[in-house]
């Protein structure tokens, strides 16, 4: 547990980072005039009150990095479950559909019952599951190329949803750049309290099943080992949809962190769920911080959706990892 | 005394797989399944650990394994499936520790049973197929249960690894009802005390390896079979 360590540190640090920078020029002691208690009783009873630096850290930059740290632990953890789930380790929520079928469920609630956004987004995400496990089994096996090609279909399918969706109620481009490229743009409290929840409910519950995850990799030989593979294949599927469709509800798309996370990991760590999902799950957050970092400076003043950070990183580490796959030597 | 009794039938698909497959086996006796490829031996062993869904019983001392859940039944049966190649680098320690997920049971132990404690910490992806065989049954051990059911853990091995393989078995038997799945014959026929040879899904012939006889070979195989005996050890011949 030793080597957790320094990705407690770098996760520290990036958040600290990130509520340093920003379009607006705020000093050291600006920031940390911020954080004083008065500050902060203020920005719990009535944060329009605030004066402009401390509102900009305590209700603009603040609940946006804590947003995407979350966001980055929530997809990291359902990355490394899928890859357990999936018995393969080129599963992503992203990848596999999961998020886009979350995404249809959050941008047709946003439209017709914009209050039960995150539920229907849970609602979407759990049909994609079950759909790519149904399309991708074949003899009671899920190989390589039958899931990735069930879950680009969906992907392409869910994708053309959501743009449907928003392009026939006129909700404009900006909607759509939000729901398919992913943007911490705007974060408020609220979804930090929202994936606050499922990203504890979710982590701690990965947490308790390290040994179930462990004997998912070795598929239906765990049954003789005493897995009830069937109830944990279920409970699992639920826990990935929960922290793919809320961290989708809040901050839209944001694919390869679920696949990056777990990869780099396990080259460290080894595939021993008891360690890989708590240096996963930091890693990942860690890894979303920095691409939000990237999002808001690399053309500041304006922004980059920080979706497009991370596929433009992703996408060549996922090639890169098919490529080894091919020689054989994806063994994590 | 521990004794397994089995009475079993499978469909897959519509079509019978396993028919009325019945037999006994005890501890001390080590029972070796035998038969052509195809034949249904390891669907008999997947139906009596959990992962296949069989009709009728497997019953132990008369507790009926099927019935039980997962977790419960693991601590009566444990199973060793056909080696394939690891995909998960887990050290062997972890692996082991796998095994004794229901029932808790140890992992060092296990592991020096079959002398691969002193190298617990390496991965078991860098492990030559014999070794891996090893620990492949280190964790049923680590299971801790009455009954091991083995397939095919012989197979790819040289001759030196199965047969250091057979010896555990031998003396796994002693304390435990052990049954193996065979490919091949002459193991079976010199290191089993009771052979069962299962043929299209049905027993064709059941006992002592002494007992068996050309024929029955020739009629399961369809080959013309010679058996023979060099200093006590037998060996079958297909002669065409």
């Amino acid at each position: 547990m030793k080597k957790l360590i320094p990705l407690l540190i770098s996760s520290v640090l990036l958040i600290l980072l990130g509520i340093a920078v920003g379009p607006v020029r705020i000093s050291l002691s600006g920031i940390l005039a911020s954080f004083s208690l008065e500050n902060i009783k203020i920005a719990f009873s009535s944060p329009n009150m605030l004066e402009e630096n401390a509102y900009i850290i305590l209700q603009i930059r603040l609940p946006r990095i804590i947003l995407a740290y979350l966001v980055g632990v929530s997809l990291a953890s359902a990355g490394t479950a899928s890859q357990a789930l999936f018995k393969n380790p080129l599963a992503d929520p992203y990848i596999i559909g999961i998020s886009g079928g979350a995404a249809v469920g959050a941008s047709l609630a946003a439209l017709y019952f914009p209050q039960y956004m995150s539920i229907s987004a849970l609602f979407g995400a759990v049909l994609a599951v079950f759909t790519v496990y149904k399309i991708a089994k074949v003899n009671g096996h899920i190989p390589v190329d039958t899931l990735l090609l069930a879950g680009i279909a969906l992907g392409f399918f869910t994708s053309a949803l959501t743009s449907y969706l928003l392009y026939v109620r006129k909700e404009g481009i900006h909607n759509a750049i939000f729901w398919l490229m992913g943007t911490f743009n705007g974060s408020e409290w609220d979804d930090v309290k929202l994936v606050l929840f499922s990203s504890t409910l979710g982590v701690i519950f990965l947490f308790f099943t390290w040994k179930e995850l462990n004997l998912l990799l070795l598929g239906e030989e765990s049954i003789s080992m005493g897995l009830d593979i069937n109830l944990y294949r279920k409970l699992i599927i639920g826990v990935i949809s929960l922290l793919t469709s809320f961290a989708v509800a809040t901050s839209g798309i944001i694919g390869f962190v679920g696949l990056i996370s777990p990869h780099a990991m396990r080259i460290v760590f080894g595939p021993n769920h008891k360690r890989l999902l708590p240096a996963s799950a930091l890693f990942g957050g860690s890894l979303m911080v920095f691409a939000d970092i990237l999002a808001r400076m690399l053309l500041r003043p304006s922004e980059i959706p920080v979706g497009i950070i991370t596929a433009l990183f992703g996408a060549p580490f996922f090639i890169y990892l098919l490529m080894k796959k091919k020689r054989g030597e994806l063994l994590g | 005394m521990v004794r397994l009794e089995v009475r079993v039938s499978f469909s897959y698909n519509q079509k019978e797989v396993l028919k009325n497959v019945s037999f006994s086996a005890e501890e001390g006796k080590l029972l070796a399944i035998v038969g052509p490829n195809g034949a249904g031996k390891s669907t008999l062993l997947k139906c009596l650990v959990g992962i296949l869904k069989p009709k009728g019983y497997a019953k132990l001392n008369g507790i009926n394994l099927l019935n039980l859940k997962p977790k419960e039944r693991a601590k009566y049966i444990s199973y060793v499936p056909q080696s394939s190649y690891p995909e998960f680098a887990f050290t062997v320690e972890e692996f082991v520790e796998l095994g004794s997920y229901a029932t808790g049971g140890t992992v060092e132990d296990a592991l020096k049973t079959v002398g691969m404690w002193e190298r617990k910490h390496e991965l078991v992806t860098k492990l030559s197929g014999g070794e891996y065989q090893l620990v492949l049954v280190a964790r049923a051990l680590a299971q801790g249960s009455n009954v091991m059911l083995l397939d095919e853990p012989t197979s790819h091995l040289d001759i030196n690894h199965a047969l250091r393989i057979m010896n555990l078995l031998k003396a796994l038997k002693k304390e435990k009802v052990v049954v193996a799945v065979m490919h091949d014959l002459n193991l079976a026929l010199n290191y089993a005390d009771n052979l069962l040879i299962l043929d299209k899904g049905e027993v064709r012939w059941i006992g002592k390896p002494s007992k068996l006889t050309p024929e029955v070979l020739e009629e399961v195989y369809e080959i013309k079979a010679k058996i023979t005996e060099v200093d006590s050890l037998k060996i079958v011949t297909a002669i065409e």
